[in-house]
């Protein structure tokens, strides 16, 4: 068995081990409070545990497979897009984090539907939301899964099959068993591994490449264009502009980075939470990125650019430290996997059973959202099994789908008191119609080469406006609960049926 | 309709002005950086706009977002029971 193997197999045991503790720290939490413990922590989440949630959750195998792969193959034009990301946490916790934290305590809110039922009273608005978030998500889910995989089989020489099932079964222990408790509490751990990975897999690389200077002139002689910010014109500014919208100003729309800002403790955590994640997020993305440039003065012509990050790490360092790597990457990847479980679960499991108006006992819950998280996560390993390819274009498009989605009912719902569930209902269908067509018949709305993501988000922007002034604002009691003054008896939006 | 709003929301207010001007800065900031300079070396020999807008640019900023959002953002309850008590 070889050291980077073993080295691996230690982590996944204290992942299995943090599992079983978590779940019995959810069992013993009165089955009132359930829900609560198991979407949101009990709302007791400090700064450096917020921090990891929100920038494990966002930088996905997209940041550590997918990213060094992006970068070998278009050099330091894909290092500027991808730097872009390092502010996720302050897009997300500043700018929607306190009205979320405020409006979650005030009604109860424990999940991310819960603040679209909260601010919209719409059944409409929240089954929508539910479907896109639920066919979005899992295939983004398959392919974390899928780069798990790959740096399992690349780095410990086992087959696809038992390395997904190594890399995925973990997760679904501790998820399922421990829900957002085991989750927080194993994103602590994966921090730490991710951080010390990183820095290691740039350390290795740093030396093998020759350093800076050493590497740019082989890469230079290679081709210049690794060298140009825009590749020698292959990405237009507008679509780098673009595509730093998505993980910049549009973060507040995803769900998964929105745990975060259901789960902090108080506005300390908060603050720490943003600072702590921009610092976490530009050294992961700035090492891993650079890396994956400078590996081409390495090995110029690896035939399959994702397989960068692994295969630097089995040959730039030795063994033990080749094992703490691939832990790191594996790490970055279950943590996304984890936000989008609860995101799913919550989804289903909480929102879709209440607004169909089924009646469950709190036992029957507790053990629906366990059936329900080990149904989307065995979902996402059997989409996982088809291997597909391009996994860097299935994360844009489904982060892309969901923002444009979200960004309207959420950043501007949370903010402007006129706007109302026809506005968020008609930019749902307006942003996600564009952006099918965008990916379709139309692609000439990603007008002068911009991701599509950005004029479908600006579009349906303008629908959620104009169609919230042209119909009824909302009621008196969504004015108290979102902006008016605290009164002794707060209650929560009675549901319509709308 | 007229009813009072609660003074916390000014700081959400705050907070999501804070995060656009910022980041629309570093953005800002990072482009122009790469579109400007050329492939000179700089920072132990990477090109000149990789060290600007890839490595200077966005550490001064995380550095700077320390004290602007422990400034900026006061520390405020958001239990409606604790601000009815303060």
């Amino acid at each position: 068995m070889n050291l980077a193997l073993v080295a691996f197999l230690a982590y996944t045991g204290v992942l299995l081990a943090i599992g079983i503790w978590s779940y019995r720290i959810v069992e013993k939490v009165p089955i009132a409070k359930y829900e609560e413990e198991f979407y949101a922590a009990g709302r007791g989440l400090g700064g450096v545990v917020v921090a990891l949630i929100i920038a494990g959750g966002m930088a996905s195998a997209g940041t550590f497979i997918a990213g060094p792969g992006m970068c070998y193959a278009y050099g330091y034009s894909w290092v500027l897009i991808n730097v872009t990301q390092t502010f996720l946490s302050l897009m997300l916790l500043a700018a929607v984090g306190i009205m979320v934290g405020l409006v979650a305590r005030r009604v109860s809110v424990v999940t991310y539907l819960d603040i679209y039922r909260a601010r919209y009273q719409s059944r409409a608005v929240v089954l929508v939301m539910a479907t896109l978030v639920t066919l979005l998500l899992i295939p983004y889910m398959a392919t974390q899964f899928v780069g798990a995989a790959r740096v399992i089989v690349q780095m410990t020489g086992m087959g696809y099959f038992a390395s997904l099932a190594l890399g995925s079964g973990v997760v679904l222990v501790y998820c399922v068993l421990g829900g957002m408790r085991g989750a927080s509490v194993a994103t602590l751990l994966q921090g730490v591994v991710i951080t010390v990975g990183t820095v290691l897999l740039f350390a290795g690389t740093y030396r093998a490449a020759g350093g800076f200077a050493g590497s740019t002139q082989v890469i230079a002689a290679l081709d210049p264009k690794f060298l140009s910010p825009t590749m020698s014109g292959e990405f237009q500014w507008p679509f780098i502009f673009s595509v730093a919208c998505l993980s910049g100003y549009f973060a507040a729309g995803s769900p998964h980075g929105m745990l975060g800002a259901l789960s902090y403790k108080n506005t300390t955590a908060l603050k720490r939470g943003i600072w702590i994640g921009s610092i976490l997020v530009f050294i992961w993305t700035v090492l891993l990125c650079v890396a994956g440039v400078m590996g081409r003065a390495i090995i110029p012509n690896l035939e399959v650019a994702d397989e960068i990050a692994p295969w630097l790490a089995m040959n730039v360092l030795p063994g033990p430290l080749a094992g703490i790597v691939l832990a790191g990457i594996v790490a970055g990847i279950q943590t996304t996997v984890a936000a989008m479980a609860i995101v799913i679960t919550s989804s289903i499991a909480r929102n879709v059973v209440r607004e169909l108006g089924l009646e469950l006992t709190p036992q029957q819950m507790k053990t629906l959202s366990r059936v329900t998280m080990t149904t989307c996560l065995v979902a996402a390993i059997a989409l996982a099994l088809t291997q597909p390819k391009l996994v860097q274009w299935i994360i844009f498009f489904s982060l892309g789908g969901i923002v444009t989605a979200a960004i309207a009912p959420v950043v501007i719902g949370l903010y402007w008191r006129r706007g109302n569930r026809w506005g968020a209902l008609a930019a749902i269908c307006c942003g996600m119609t564009l952006y099918v067509l965008a990916f379709t018949v139309l692609p000439e709305i990603g007008v002068f080469g911009m991701h599509p993501s950005f004029p479908c988000t600006v579009a349906a922007a303008l629908v959620y406006v104009l169609v919230s002034l042209a119909t009824p604002p909302p009621s008196e009691d969504v004015l108290r609960t979102f902006w008016g003054r605290p009164i002794k008896t707060q209650s929560a939006p009675k549901p319509s049926a709308t | 309709m007229q009813f009072e709003e609660d003074p916390r929301i000014k700081v959400a207010r705050r907070g999501l002005v804070l995060a656009w001007t910022f980041f629309t800065v570093f953005l800002a900031a990072a482009l122009v950086a790469a579109a400007t300079f050329n492939n000179e070396p700089l920072l132990f020999g990477l090109p000149r706009w990789v060290a600007l807008s890839c490595f200077i640019v966005p550490a001064v900023f995380v550095v700077a977002l320390i004290p602007i959002v422990e400034k900026l953002i006061p520390d405020i309850s958001l239990s409606d029971e604790e601000e009815e008590a303060s």
